[in-house]
């Protein structure tokens, strides 16, 4: 049986002295190889918890552990958000003067890596996201979809074991949605990483093991009993 | 791609913005680079003078038995006050001192010129100190109204060998042109002692005595002796600084150069955290993605501090050279009064350490301001 990736328990967060409140008392367990979707409104805090998850925001109070590392305790945020997750957000957020390849090496100054070694990193995911003739391209060159599985290819730079990602299809068509949940979806099954998605369309959530829904900063239908393996039929 | 390639790289994504605040601060580089060119031509130009003929001081009078004003005189010997013609004997009587030899120099105007020339009053025996080289003609001869005429001035005047000049309404005959390196010597003419005294009708005073001392002396030893033995009469001179006047000159120059330098540092240092800011703002987004992946706040500081100092010392690169072509131009335009600049690393380590204080001074802000950034809120930025 898998370990829990991810541990959150009671967590709260709120916004403006405390009169907007973002997250109201959330737990949940995601498994290591899982593939959660996150859905609910605009504003209904779900954006905030993959924040959370991703060390980007730290809450008011309640616990997060991802990875076994307790992010409250954890002084080196951005060594953990380095090592153990990938972001991937809805507008693809690449540099524009960079070319592609150099987009995808970013991440990887963090690590003790040769010039050498991050190029032939950066070509092989560059070739995994089926993309490897348009490495000397510059961001704008691209159609939006490719823009995007430039983004994964990115989020994969240092081997994360969690990817998270924040409405990845939001700017995109159908047809080039699909390809990308696709390419997430293979990324979880054939590598194991353990896929946290953000959204609020219900058909790029139906495609997830798990749904986690959350309305006004809290988990709907949410059973302390069956907060281990909270299931939400969509 | 290295870190320090994308540090280089990021700086120029706009072009125009750089250019202009490379051409901001390139302006200040410039104006140093120039100035202190010049403040070293100078104090080149003095020393050489001073120590002509490998001479190893000079004697002059001491300044406290002189007016305030200025003689043409004293103009021509960079302020050195005048002694009289028996201090010659006197100095070269010292102990260690082997030989002193009497110049005396005075400004004067040749007839239809604008310009002042130099004009260095040296018997034709002691040439040697002179440090001269005739490329044309002849020496002249002694007590006669013979001169020799340098490089510059003839070329100037366009004077040659068998020409005549008038100074101060009488007329010289022109013997032989020289050339010695050191553009005030090149812009005079040379002329017997006796015949440079009887232009300011200054018989019996000399500017300045030239003294060699003996092999194996000591030259502050040698000096020290005449100090002590003549400080009422006499006061001994061996780099520029000993020359009050002439310091004052060099210490005004210095200090517009740092006056300069300083406002460059304020002018640019301003406009680098303008430009650094502006950029900072526009990638906000893109500061939240570097944070989002795993970069610390040291590496995001070091990013935008690096990226102020690559516009800096580019400035610093492309103003150095602009101060080069500034002076050339001026020194070839003529209005520097045959005065060569002398380009000494010190200006150009100036120049590149003003230029990096900038980088550092301008860049800090900007670049904690980038590190503060919340990633979240970054990540929302429109």
């Amino acid at each position: 049986m898998s370990e829990n990736v991810v541990e959150v328990k009671n967590l709260i967060k709120t916004y403006e002295k405390g009169k907007v409140k973002a997250l109201d008392g959330i737990s949940f367990n995601i498994k290591e190889g899982e593939f959660v979707s996150i859905i609910g409104p605009s504003g209904s805090g779900k954006s905030t918890l993959l924040h959370m998850l991703g060390a980007l925001d730290i809450p008011d109070s309640g616990t997060i552990k991802v990875g076994g590392i307790d992010l409250e305790k954890n002084k080196k945020l951005n060594e953990f958000r380095a090592e153990k997750v990938g972001f991937i957000f809805q507008l693809h957020n690449l540099i524009p003067n960079l070319s592609v390849v150099e987009n995808i090496e970013i991440p990887m100054y963090t690590r003790k890596l040769s010039s050498k070694e991050q190029r032939e990193k950066a070509l092989s995911l560059l070739k995994d996201v089926g993309l490897e003739d348009k490495a000397k391209m510059k961001p704008n060159q691209l159609s939006g979809g490719e823009r995007q599985r430039i983004a994964i290819a990115r989020s994969l730079a240092n081997d994360p074991s969690i990817v998270l990602a924040d409405e990845p299809t939001g700017s995109l068509d159908s047809k080039t949605s699909s390809k990308i949940l696709e390419k997430l979806n293979s990324l979880n099954k054939e590598k194991n990483v353990t896929i946290i998605i953000v959204t609020h369309d219900m058909n790029v959530a139906k495609l997830a093991d798990r749904v986690i829904e959350v309305l006004d900063g809290k988990l709907l239908e949410n059973n302390d009993d069956s907060l281990m393996d909270n299931e939400i039929k969509v | 791609m290295s870190f320090l390639k994308l540090i280089l790289k990021n700086p120029f994504r706009s072009k125009s913005r750089a250019i202009l605040a490379i051409i901001g601060i390139g302006i200040g580089i410039a104006t140093i680079v120039a100035l202190g060119a010049m403040t070293a031509g100078m104090v080149a130009s003095v020393d050489d003078t001073l120590h002509a003929g490998g001479s190893d001081f000079t004697v002059a009078g001491n300044p406290n038995n002189t007016d305030t004003e200025m003689s043409q005189n004293q103009w021509a010997s960079f302020g050195a006050t005048p002694l009289n013609e028996s201090w010659v004997g006197k100095i070269e009587n010292v102990t260690g001192v082997k030989s002193a030899v009497g110049l005396y120099n005075t400004m004067a105007q040749p007839k239809g010129v604008n310009g002042y020339m130099v004009v260095i009053g040296l018997d034709p025996s002691n040439a040697q100190f002179a440090d001269l080289t005739i490329t044309n003609g002849t020496m002249y001869k002694l007590n006669s109204s013979e001169m020799i005429m340098g490089k510059l001035s003839a070329q100037e005047l366009n004077k040659t060998v068998g020409d005549n000049i008038s100074l101060k309404g009488k007329t010289y005959h022109i013997v032989g042109t020289f050339e010695t390196g050191d553009s005030n010597q090149d812009n005079g003419v040379y002329t017997s002692i006796k015949t440079a005294q009887d232009m300011d009708d200054a018989q019996g005073n000399v500017s300045m005595i030239y003294v060699k001392v003996d092999k194996g002396a000591d030259v502050d030893q040698v000096t020290k002796r005449i100090d002590n033995q003549y400080k009422d009469n006499v006061t001994t001179i061996t780099s520029v600084s000993d020359i009050s006047s002439m310091q004052s000159v060099i210490d005004m120059l210095n200090s517009a150069s740092w006056a300069i330098s300083l406002l460059a540092i304020v002018i640019g240092g301003l406009g680098i955290i303008n430009t650094m800011l502006m950029s900072v703002m526009e990638r906000t987004r893109e500061i939240g993605v570097l944070k989002a992946v795993g970069w610390s706040r040291k590496k995001i500081l070091t990013m935008i501090m690096g990226e102020s100092l690559v516009i800096t010392v580019v400035s610093a690169i492309i103003g150095s050279i602009l101060g080069v072509i500034a002076v050339e131009l001026i020194t070839m335009a003529g209005v520097m009064n045959g005065l060569s600049p002398a380009f000494t690393p010190t200006i150009f380590i100036e120049a590149f350490a003003v230029a990096i204080i900038v980088g550092l001074l301008g860049g800090i802000y900007p670049a904690i301001k980038a590190t503060k950034l919340q990633p979240t809120e970054a990540l929302r930025y429109e």
